[in-house]
């Protein structure tokens, strides 16, 4: 499988792997590839840099998917960037039987906490909207670039968290006494009356109220929440998406690579292989190139300073020196991942751009180098 | 602000970005604590697969373990933290243990926002209380500000309780003079940007925190002359697309990118943040790795004993 054909017979690609090793941008050079050979095309990323963001166009609120414009495109080139709380609120209007249930929990103290900025919804969300935009059909292809995430279980796991939460038993448990509306601390038995009582010491009286009310709302959402996780995974699962590892290579970042090979393996997720970023890709020393350099430097030197020739031939030597240890230490980390993955994989080395990637020139520039070679 | 005062601080906060090697400035801030004569515990917070494991060869659980003089390690996984937490709140361990082992209170947990933060920070202020620096290698940037909201959070909507008090504990903690912020930066303009949006996420949590010393890792400090940049550039143009010397080309080009990149984090980082700039040079901490992570973190710290970081006032 190489990389073009990936972007003509999928539909979803979602680029996974560790933080700093340019998912953001790889992602968005894949989706701008694809709209070049004519598909329509979202890239849905989460927080993009500012200046890459900005050259798009994109807008930071509001979901607002944002139109790319291009010269040279045959097809279109769309990008958006998340908004959690956004995301969660129309989710919670979509799954709600009707207005009251979501009024009462979009009004919900502990609601507007969870949706705005308690860490691990953003996972839960990115799977959210993406139900949404690929599930809608108005794209050919959806990439998504996913959040940096704590461990990279979250991401995967994501859509089942919810739906755990809202376990309807547990549920049913726990509220026993607010739907019998008897008044908290009242009347509550056995192990539940000791429980409660030190929930309400711990948490305090009116956040456990607060919380129970979250609670008494949710549970109206449950069965909604458990189809769009079902959804989710079976979209994650189809033989229309694809998994791309991103990774850079060094030690960390492979490691948290090979783990997303593992896992997607284990979860029956499709995955055609591994982009390594980053590469310093530099050849051999030769003594010929320093003769040649050394004899164009001098002929061009005469108005510098004496030593300057020999400083810089000097300070290039070593320099690339230092670069052919570096790319052979990253070749190891490189071969860590061709021995770990399937015949039916690839790896897809890219190397470090001397520039940063921060707008569309240079992101077709990553492109070029994407689809350049495979290993 | 110096690498002693790092040295002589009681809790020091290491964040940044994802890759940036603050775990390993972490385990080597750590070692070189330890060698001067302080009691000192690296924590990391939560962590399926802990980095540290790798860096001392020995895995690190809730409970210290001891990795050398002065040094122990420790993983502050939330359910530990909580029945820790729940014995000191709880005095009756018969209740503890029922609270721990019933389902619903589990879910309770699990579903109510900011308890394992909450459990979490709990334990870091104890340690803090038994050992004279606590190095706690934080979640990555957005994650780390999560974290230092919660206790904020906590005061908003308790009104009184046990979760109040504790969390009133931390603020006050976090705002310590002998709390220090450390955020791990790399000369790459990205990096940089992310960098200074961190710390404005987390001043506007805590206004106390002081400001952070941002260790730049593998920075280049610029020795280039201006005669040999011009000598390059001239290279450059005439040769650039030449076969035989087009890789030292690349080098030295690289060479000078990463030279003016470190000019111009230093310059951005010391006037928008106010900041100290600490620099790492790429020699004393490279993502390469060659020598194993270990081997990484003693030549790092070893580095730092012998103070080969650069010092800028800002």
């Amino acid at each position: 499988m190489n990389l073009s054909s990936l972007l003509e017979n999928r539909d979803l690609l979602i680029c996974v792997g560790s933080g700093g090793v340019g998912k953001t941008t790889t992602a968005a050079a894949l989706a701008l590839r694809a709209a070049q050979d004519g598909r329509k095309v979202l890239v849905l990323t989460i927080d993009p840099a500012k200046r890459l963001a900005n050259s798009l166009g994109m807008k930071r609120f509001g979901n607002e998917e944002t139109r790319i414009e291009l010269e040279d495109a045959k097809g279109e080139l769309w990008a958006m960037m998340l908004d959690n709380r956004r995301t969660f609120d129309d989710l919670i209007d979509r799954v709600s039987p009707n207005e009251t249930t979501r009024d009462r929990v979009l009004g919900n103290r502990i609601y507007r906490i969870i949706s705005g900025s308690i860490s691990g919804s953003q996972d839960y969300m990115a799977t959210e909207k993406l139900h949404d935009v690929a599930l809608s059909k108005r794209y050919d292809l959806v990439v998504l670039d996913t959040p940096p995430v704590k461990n990279a279980l979250d991401f995967l796991e994501a859509p089942g968290r919810l739906a755990r939460f809202l376990d309807r038993r547990i549920m049913k448990w726990f509220l026993t006494p607010y739907d019998e509306k008897r008044v908290f601390g009242r009347l509550l038995m056995g192990t539940s009356a000791v429980v409660f009582r030190l929930l309400a010491y711990i948490f305090g009286r009116d956040f456990l109220a607060d919380l129970s009310e979250f609670f008494m709302a949710f549970r109206d959402l449950y069965d909604g929440f458990r189809q769009r996780h079902e959804a989710v995974l079976q979209l994650f699962q189809d033989g229309r998406t694809a998994f791309v590892v991103v990774c850079a290579p060094t030690e960390p970042s492979v490691k948290v690579a090979t783990y997303f090979l593992d896992e997607l393996q284990t979860r029956k997720m499709p995955n055609p292989g591994v982009i390594v970023n980053q590469c310093h890709l530099v050849g051999e020393e030769t003594s010929d190139g320093r003769a040649v350099l050394e004899t164009e430097a001098r002929s061009m030197s005469e108005d510098l300073g004496t030593n300057t020739v020999d400083r810089l031939l000097a300070r290039l030597g070593a320099a690339h020196h230092r670069l052919i240890e570096l790319s052979r230490t990253e070749m190891v980390f490189v071969d860590q991942i061709k021995d770990k993955i399937r015949s039916d994989q690839a790896v897809w080395p890219v190397p470090r751009l001397e520039h940063e990637v921060n707008d569309v020139a240079s992101l077709k520039t990553l492109g070029q180098h994407l689809f350049h070679k495979t290993m | 602000m110096t690498v002693q005062s790092l040295v002589d601080s009681r809790l020091l906060l290491i964040t940044g970005k994802g890759g940036t090697g603050k775990s390993t400035l972490s385990a080597a801030l750590g070692r070189h604590i330890a060698n001067q004569d302080r009691s000192t515990i690296i924590v990391e917070v939560d962590s399926h697969r802990p980095s540290l494991t790798e860096m001392f060869g020995v895995q690190p659980t809730y409970e210290p373990v001891n990795v050398g003089r002065n040094l122990d390690i420790c993983n502050v996984t939330w359910k530990e933290a909580l029945t820790e937490w729940l014995e000191r709140t709880v005095p009756v361990q018969r209740i503890v243990r029922l609270i721990m082992g019933n389902r619903i209170v589990q879910v309770f947990i699990n579903a109510t926002p900011g308890v394992r933060e909450t459990v979490i920070l709990s334990r870091i202020a104890t340690l803090c209380e038994m050992y004279d620096t606590v190095v706690v290698d934080m979640p990555a940037s957005g994650h780390a500000v999560s974290l230092v909201r919660v206790p904020h959070i906590a005061l908003d909507l308790m009104a009184s309780g046990p979760i109040r008090e504790r969390s009133e504990q931390v603020i006050a903690l976090f705002g310590e003079p002998t709390t220090n912020l450390v955020i791990v930066c790399l000369p790459e303009e990205m990096i940089v940007n992310e960098t200074i949006e961190l710390w404005t996420n987390l001043k506007e949590v805590q206004s106390s925190l002081r400001i952070p010393n941002i260790v730049l890792n593998r920075s280049v400090v610029p020795s280039m002359t201006d005669d040999e940049r011009q000598l390059l550039e001239r290279l450059n143009s005439k040769m650039g697309d030449d076969e035989a010397v087009r890789d030292l080309l690349l080098a030295g080009r690289w060479e000078a990118e990463l030279e003016s990149a470190t000019a111009t984090a230093n310059e951005r980082l010391s006037t928008e943040l106010n900041a100290d700039v600490i620099h790492i040079s790429r020699l004393g901490a490279l993502g390469g790795m060659q020598g194993g992570a270990k081997e990484v973190v003693r030549q790092f710290a070893a580095a730092i004993a012998r103070k080969a970081l650069v010092e800028v006032k800002s």
